[in-house]
């Protein structure tokens, strides 16, 4: 079965600056990988555009043998690393916005984890609380069943309380036919459940091993490993 | 999924506008009933507080209609420009949905805005005169001699169709126009509005050269008819607005798809 994501030469430029340089990447199914890497070294413009938000300059992405288009969104449930909610819906208008356009969305797992939160599903957007909003976006990616899931600093900016829930609830609802991609520059809050690591530095993939290959050739955490590789 | 989306859109307008439309109704018959006290104020004792009033209020009722309709083009711009290119079309652009149904669906909407609210102001200021015997009585006289006009000029049933539907294609020109202005903003990384802004200016600069061409070679085509008098006519003559109107649409709606699914820049 081929690779759910293939990068081939992928190279995105803004001016002279160059985001992405060349990133040749496969990504396998059915496993949880970390893109890691420091600030500004080309993670969320990788993750736009395997998304269609943004375009390459050069090279291609295919998601599932197939450029980014309808039949791709189709597939991928990304949690971007903004709060893309209209401020006026309501939770269960949420919901059913996601259960009108996609359709491999559970509405009962849905319920289920906000329920499971507290969250009443009558409250307005508005009113919830910058990390509620977050816990509802991750919700809501979370109760897909796709073959991708593309979460870019899903655990950024919350406590560390917040940080155990969001990783417990990606670990337990996930489809585990499908892969996670996570971008994140925490790496000591998501090491554990990572099968598999890509570096990523100045736009470009400086490794891609498995987290447990790393542990065991370095001799070091995956965390102290980042560290050194990305030492200022 | 057009229909979805539509119900999305129409979900996410309905209670700031349908209000600012209520306003206006409400307006209106404060207005009226202002202009009835003051049919009967010549006959009251306190005819200069009354009249005092009645003008502070039909002051209001035009700068409230005012309000609501720059108002209204103002919010669905801002809605265009936030839920197709700010924080929320990064859900907008990751839907499972064509571009041509993201693009229609927001331009229906928007002009179903425009005219409920453009039917409202106009619905308004009739009843507001005819509430007055008099100005009934005129404006009766004035519809009269409009039918009689059009018999006299042989205008038909067809040409006054024909001229309602080209400006409904200038009204969905005008929409398209400003979504593909932000559209083309969108192009730059940095100051994305103010680009968008200097596109709008472009285009009608373009669109006026356009147009003084236009005038200028049918003048000299009809020599005994000045540029001015097609200025003057121009919105009367329903195959140049339908033409215009039309070609618009599609020039408009090109770029906007063109930029939202070729060259989309979310960054």
């Amino acid at each position: 079965m081929a690779p759910v994501v293939q990068c081939m030469g992928l190279t995105k430029t803004y001016g002279r600056k160059i985001a992405l340089n060349q990133v040749n990447l496969n990504l396998e199914r059915g496993r949880i990988i970390g893109l890691l890497g420091p600030n500004g070294s080309g993670k969320t413009t990788l993750i736009k555009i395997m998304n269609g938000l943004l375009k390459p300059t050069a090279g291609e992405v295919l998601i599932n043998g197939q450029r980014p288009g309808i039949d791709t969104k189709m597939r991928i449930s990304y949690l971007p690393e903004r709060t893309y909610l209209q401020p006026g819906m309501k939770v269960l208008e949420l919901v059913q916005y996601f259960q009108d356009f996609y359709p491999d969305f559970r509405v009962d797992r849905a319920f289920d984890m906000l329920a499971r939160l507290q969250i009443p599903p009558q409250e307005r957007l508005k009113n919830l609380s910058k990390g509620t909003k977050e816990k509802v976006q991750l919700i809501m990616v979370m109760s897909r069943d796709a073959d991708l899931y593309i979460l870019d600093e899903p655990i950024a900016g919350v406590d560390p309380a917040a940080r155990d829930y969001i990783l417990h609830t990606i670990v337990s609802n996930y489809n585990r036919c499908g892969s996670i991609l996570l971008s994140t520059h925490l790496i000591s809050d998501v090491e554990n459940i990572l099968d598999e690591v890509v570096f990523i530095k100045y736009g470009s993939i400086v490794l891609q091993a498995g987290a447990e290959q790393i542990r065991q050739n370095e001799r070091k955490s995956v965390d102290q490993f980042f560290r050194e590789v990305f030492a200022c | 999924m057009l229909g979805k989306l539509m119900k999305y859109e129409w979900k996410a307008t309905w209670k700031l506008l349908l209000s600012a439309n209520l306003l206006t109704v409400v307006m209106t018959g404060l207005a009226r009933w202002m202009v009835y006290l003051m049919d009967e104020a010549p006959y009251s004792r306190d005819f200069q507080m009354v009249d005092f009033v009645a003008v502070m209020v039909l002051f209001t009722y035009v700068a409230s209609m005012f309000a609501v309709y720059v108002g209204t083009a103002i919010y669905l711009i801002h809605r265009f420009y936030t839920s197709t290119y700010g924080d929320q079309g990064y859900l907008l652009h990751t839907l499972p949905v064509d571009t041509h149904h993201i693009i229609i669906a927001k331009v229906l909407v928007s002009v179903m805005w425009v005219m409920i609210n453009v039917l409202i102001i106009y619905f308004s200021v009739i009843f507001l005169f005819a509430s007055s015997t008099e100005m009934i009585k005129s404006m009766m006289e004035g519809f009269i001699n409009i039918i009689e006009y059009l018999g006299e000029e042989k205008i038909s049933a067809f040409i006054v169709i024909m001229t309602m539907i080209a400006y409904v294609f200038t009204l969905f020109a005008k929409v398209l126009k400003v979504g593909a202005c932000i559209s083309l903003g969108q192009l730059s990384s940095n100051h994305k509005l103010l680009l968008s802004f200097a596109w709008y200016v472009g285009i009608y600069i373009v669109e006026s050269m356009f147009q003084g061409v236009y005038f200028a070679i049918r003048s000299a085509i009809h020599r005994q008819v000045s540029p001015m008098d097609y200025l003057s006519s121009f919105g009367t003559n329903w195959e140049t607005t339908l033409i215009s109107g039309i070609f618009s649409c599609v020039i408009f709606y090109i770029l906007t798809w063109y930029v939202m699914d070729r060259k989309l820049n979310l960054d």
